[in-house]
């Protein structure tokens, strides 16, 4: 096996692997300090902050063998210069010496953080990067004490709207070009260039282009610096204020993995969690919007058409007595139940079987397929999260003019979590005649036709799992309370530095932004036990570990399984895409 | 040397009216090398071209003095895929304006080089990359490759037999770091001039990802003397380890600056003196900058003996370069000289990696800081020290470039620089 040599300790490496040296000391657990190398993209070796001291073994070339030192000890040609480990490919019998056992490449990483610090203005305290800033974080521990520069910065554009969603500061710009090799290899739109030169440049479009990329929020991400942000983000919320919950993007079938950041019981930010199976490093840009349907437009309490026309809130007891009194009124052939691919899986079968147990037929459910809506990379015509999920649990998959037929025919009809008048599957004249029941999370024109609205926890409120295009099951965490739950309590919640360090200033005390909503199973819980119903769920968990007795596709499945392998891929073939 | 340089008859640029003309260069024995080559390629196999450019030891005239044969060898076998010969011509650095001779008085004798390159390393391509600023050259050369088509010297089947190569100008946009030869593949490629990371090396993977080999025009200018005359005739030309004929592009403080034809080795007071006529307004030499502004600075008192190739010039604690030599007078102020030289690479700095983009500026900043005399003692050393962090530190070479003249100008001259520096103030325990 090739061997390489690393701050005196030895390591075995795959030549197959192709692998450079500094992802290897990275892949070790070990350190070197970077601000360009990005392991998805091409490597310009530009900042220079990964500099190592590297050697190689003296060869005979006769015989092939080491050529040894009086001490036995392999004799190592060493490289006249620094060189940087990203770039670097390893090579059998690599002695490397990193800062940790070089006073040179200490001494070098040092004079290099000097460099970039000086004409990168000084503005932590201001700039939305700090807390998550690499070259902070990086100068801290690497950098010179001070600066000997004493003469005038460069002063570049600021607060530069380089697109709709991307406002550029250029003064930070460190130059990694990490944002333009971004739009150039992996979203292929080549959006952004380098202009200028020496510590003149920075990033910047087309003349009369703008950065409209639907990727471009993952330059944010990725750079090092405060110089590209969120133009939605910017000074909303500083990082260590934050929860990061992991969790999946629902705006279409894709389910990149995400993390959603939270503060006071709101969604502030959403950003992309490696995958290297569903999303590599990335998102588009349409599902950092998705916050917006966590925090905003939310149904919470119940609410009730009283005299058939005006909704209004009502009690959860009124709203429990209310469905079962419908329940009760009605032959369960006169019910008719849609699920969602826009809903867990869990909810789904939650919904399906409580109604089964009645005698309902299974649940039919609308695909929400826009043929043309995606894209080669992570943006799908499917637009909803979970449409093989609730094909996992063999929920009846159909279209519009089936639904509206099942609709007219019915007296009662329950839909779970899905805008279905809004996207047009059925019209607000198909329910004129029926009562509508919907299980949701947010005011939709579906909630707007309903006799009865249920308002049922969101994708950042609960546990869940869903399943992607490509059949693969992941799952969410409960990134904010409700009414009825406390994070403190909730083993399932993230602990953010609130948390651990809590004074009297944390914020995570402000009920208006706890919505009062509960997960479908526990509102189900509540109307089993009125209407005498042998139905109960404790969590999210209960629910899945039924799931995978009923189903031998998800038998071997569970949430530990799906939390060590970030996800599991299922054998499921994507069907031909139907349209709703 | 091997004989008196002042009996020296060009070769690059010989006295020949109208050489410019493909009729003139062929009556001069012009393409005779090409054709050699091309009519017996039995013994003039390619193996056999690239030993004997290796053996005459041509120096690369683009400054970095390395042997173009061996270059040549490190080309890999041909794989069916095409493969390019860049030609750098974007002489951009302070001091050398050589090149523009060859496009302006014998372009033919470039191209007949390119050729016999492209035969040498089955190379069908041939890209010259020409300085922007070089606008009346482009187009002078321009019509020699069109009269060098005509002649069925360049494109399909060349004189007949199965060989094609063709020839395109390329000129570039007026940046200095693209005539860094990795950079200059970029802007053929039609990118930013940014330097590449080696390795991988041109020849492995050049432009497009195929072999490419560099040379500077005049390189490939000597070539054809090589093949009609020998690589022993050649390497007695001159410098025994730089041998072969020089364009000196002398400029500064001379009654005549200019551009000569010498072999290489001529002493360096005998180009000033006897060449380029002497110090302007009778006045006393100062220092010298000898290939390039990138190249260190030499005191007049360091130059007796001192010839122009690179084993004397590196004894003398300078390089050769491109032997563009830059003369200044005794009433010559090294802080301003510096500091413009400083400013240059400040400006041509492509800001792609880190310690070069920062530090040039940084360099010019506290320079002109002194220019006005607002500097101080300790930034003589700041300077020297920010020139060590930089130095090998970098892609590319223009760090270097930049720091070698601030080091070796503090050093050489620093009473100039310390007069115009206040004294430090040091905090009094």
């Amino acid at each position: 096996m090739p061997e390489v040599f690393i701050d005196g300790t030895r390591y075995e490496f795959d030549e197959e692997q192709d692998e450079m040296l500094l992802q290897f000391i990275l892949d070790q657990g070990l350190e070197v300090p970077f601000f360009c190398y990005h392991p998805s993209m091409s490597i310009p070796a530009n900042c220079r902050q990964c500099m190592v001291k590297v050697g190689t073994p003296v060869k005979d070339r006769e015989t092939g063998e080491f050529e040894l030192d009086e001490n036995g000890d392999r004799k190592i040609r060493w490289f006249p210069k620094p060189q940087t480990s990203c770039s670097t490919p390893l090579q059998d019998g690599m002695v490397v010496h990193t800062q940790e056992t070089s006073e040179e490449i200490e001494r070098a990483q040092k004079d290099n953080l000097e460099f970039i610090l000086v004409n990168h203005p000084l503005d932590c305290p201001i700039c939305d990067q700090a807390g998550e800033c690499p070259l902070q974080i990086q100068t801290y521990k690497y950098g010179p004490e001070g600066s000997r520069f004493e003469v005038k910065k460069v002063h570049k554009p600021k607060r530069v709207e380089l697109g709709p969603r991307v406002t550029m500061d250029a003064e930070r710009c460190i130059n990694c070009t990490r944002c333009v090799r971004f739009t150039e290899e992996i979203s292929e739109t080549n959006q952004l260039t380098i202009v200028e030169r020496g510590d003149s440049n920075y990033p910047q479009t087309g003349p009369g282009e703008t950065f409209d990329d639907p990727y471009s929020m993952n330059t944010v991400d990725i750079c090092p610096v405060g110089a590209l942000t969120s133009s939605d983000f910017r000074f909303k919320a500083r990082v260590w204020e934050m929860n990061q919950t992991p969790s999946i993007d629902i705006t279409n079938g894709k389910g990149c993995n995400v993390d959603l950041w939270t503060r006071d019981n709101e969604v502030l930010r959403i950003t992309p969690r490696e995958n290297q199976e569903v999303n590599d490093h990335w998102m588009p840009d349409a599902g950092r919007k998705a916050y917006e349907l966590f925090n905003d437009n939310r149904v919470s309490r119940p609410s009730i058409k009283l005299d058939g026309d005006n909704q209004s809130d009502t009690s959860w007891n009124n709203a429990i007595e209310t469905f079962a009194e419908v329940l009760e009124a009605h032959d369960t052939q006169e019910i008719a139940l849609i699920g969602s691919p826009h809903a867990s899986v869990e909810e789904n079968y939650a919904v399906n079987k409580f109604f089964n147990l009645l005698g309902t037929t299974n649940a039919k459910f609308a695909t929400h397929i826009i043929p043309g809506a995606g894209d080669d990379f992570l943006i799908t015509d499917d637009q909803a999260p979970n449409t093989n999920g609730c094909r996992a649990i063999n929920l009846d998959e159909t279209d519009s003019d089936t639904l509206k037929s099942i609709v007219s025919n019915t007296e009662v009809v329950i839909i779970l979590s899905d805008d279905l008048v809004g996207r047009e599957v059925l019209s607000a004249d198909d329910l004129d005649d029926t009562y509508t029941i919907s299980f949701a999370t947010n005011q939709s024109d579906t909630t707007k036709e309903s006799d009865l609205v249920i308002p049922i926890t969101c994708v950042a409120e609960h546990a869940a799992s869903y399943v992607n295009i490509d059949g693969r099951i992941q799952r969410s965490y409960p990134a904010k309370e409700t009414k009825y739950t406390n994070r403190r309590l909730n083993l399932e919640m993230s602990e953010g530095r609130l948390d651990r360090y809590g004074t009297n200033f944390d914020n995570w005390v402000s009920e208006e932004n706890k919505v009062d909503c509960l997960p479908v199973w526990e509102f189900l819980n509540k109307l089993a036990e009125r209407i005498n119903l042998e139905f109960e769920y404790q969590n999210s968990r209960d629910v899945f570990a039924d799931i995978r007795n009923q189903f031998d596709i998800l038998s071997d499945i569970s949430y530990e399984r799906m939390d060590k392998e970030n996800g599991v891929q299922l054998p499921i073939q994507q069907k031909e895409v139907k349209q709703a | 040397m091997a004989q008196d340089w002042k009996s020296f008859e060009p070769l690059l640029i010989p006295d020949i009216p109208n050489l410019q003309q493909i009729g003139v260069y062929e009556d001069n024995g012009g393409y005779n090398a090409l054709k050699t080559i091309l009519k017996d390629q039995g013994h003039w196999s390619r193996d056999h071209v690239i030993d004997e450019v290796k053996q005459a030891n041509i120096r690369g005239r683009g400054g970095a003095g390395f042997n173009a044969g061996l270059k040549w060898s490190f080309m890999p076998d041909p794989d069916g895929g095409p493969r390019y010969l860049a030609c750098n011509g974007d002489e951009s650095e302070p001091g050398t304006f050589k090149d523009r001779k060859i496009f302006e008085y014998n372009p033919h004798l470039f191209i007949e080089g390119a050729l016999i390159a492209s035969y040498a390393m089955a190379i069908d391509n041939i890209y010259v990359y020409i300085r922007g600023e070089y606008i009346s050259w482009v187009d002078m050369f321009q019509d020699a490759v069109d009269d060098a088509y005509e002649k069925g010297y360049l494109g399909e089947n060349i004189l007949g037999t199965d060989i094609s190569i063709d020839m395109e100008i390329t000129y570039g946009a007026g940046a200095y770091i693209c005539g860094e030869e990795t950079s200059m593949l970029e802007s053929l490629e039609g990118k930013r001039g940014y330097p590449r990371v080696k390795p991988p090396f041109p020849a492995q993977k050049g432009l497009w990802g195929r072999p490419t080999t560099i040379n500077n025009i005049e390189t490939l200018a000597n070539v054809p003397l090589v093949i009609n005359n020998g690589a022993d005739w050649y390497g007695d030309i001159g410098a025994e380890e730089h041998p072969g004929p020089v364009l000196y592009g002398i400029s500064g403080h001379v009654n005549q600056p200019g551009v000569y034809e010498y072999a290489s080795g001529v002493p360096v007071m005998d180009l000033i003196n006897d060449v380029a006529g002497g110090i302007r307004g009778g006045k006393d030499l100062k220092a010298i900058i000898p290939g390039g502004s990138s190249t260190p600075p030499l005191r007049a008192d360091q130059l007796e003996g001192v010839t122009m190739n690179s084993d004397s010039l590196k004894e003398a604690g300078s390089m050769m370069g491109t032997a563009g030599m830059v003369v200044m007078d005794e009433d010559t102020d090294m802080v301003d000289v510096l500091w413009r030289i400083a400013h240059f690479y400040h400006h041509e700095s492509c800001g792609q990696c880190t310690p070069c983009r920062e530090g040039t500026g940084w360099l010019e900043k506290v320079l002109l800081k002194i220019k006005n005399g607002e500097g101080e003692m300790k930034d003589l050393d700041l300077l020297l020290d920010v020139g060590n962090q930089m130095e090998g530190r970098t892609i590319c070479a223009l760090a270097d470039a930049a720091v070698w003249p601030v080091r070796h100008t503090i050093n050489r001259f620093r009473d100039e620089f310390e007069e115009r520096c206040k004294k430090s103030v040091h905090a009094v325990a």
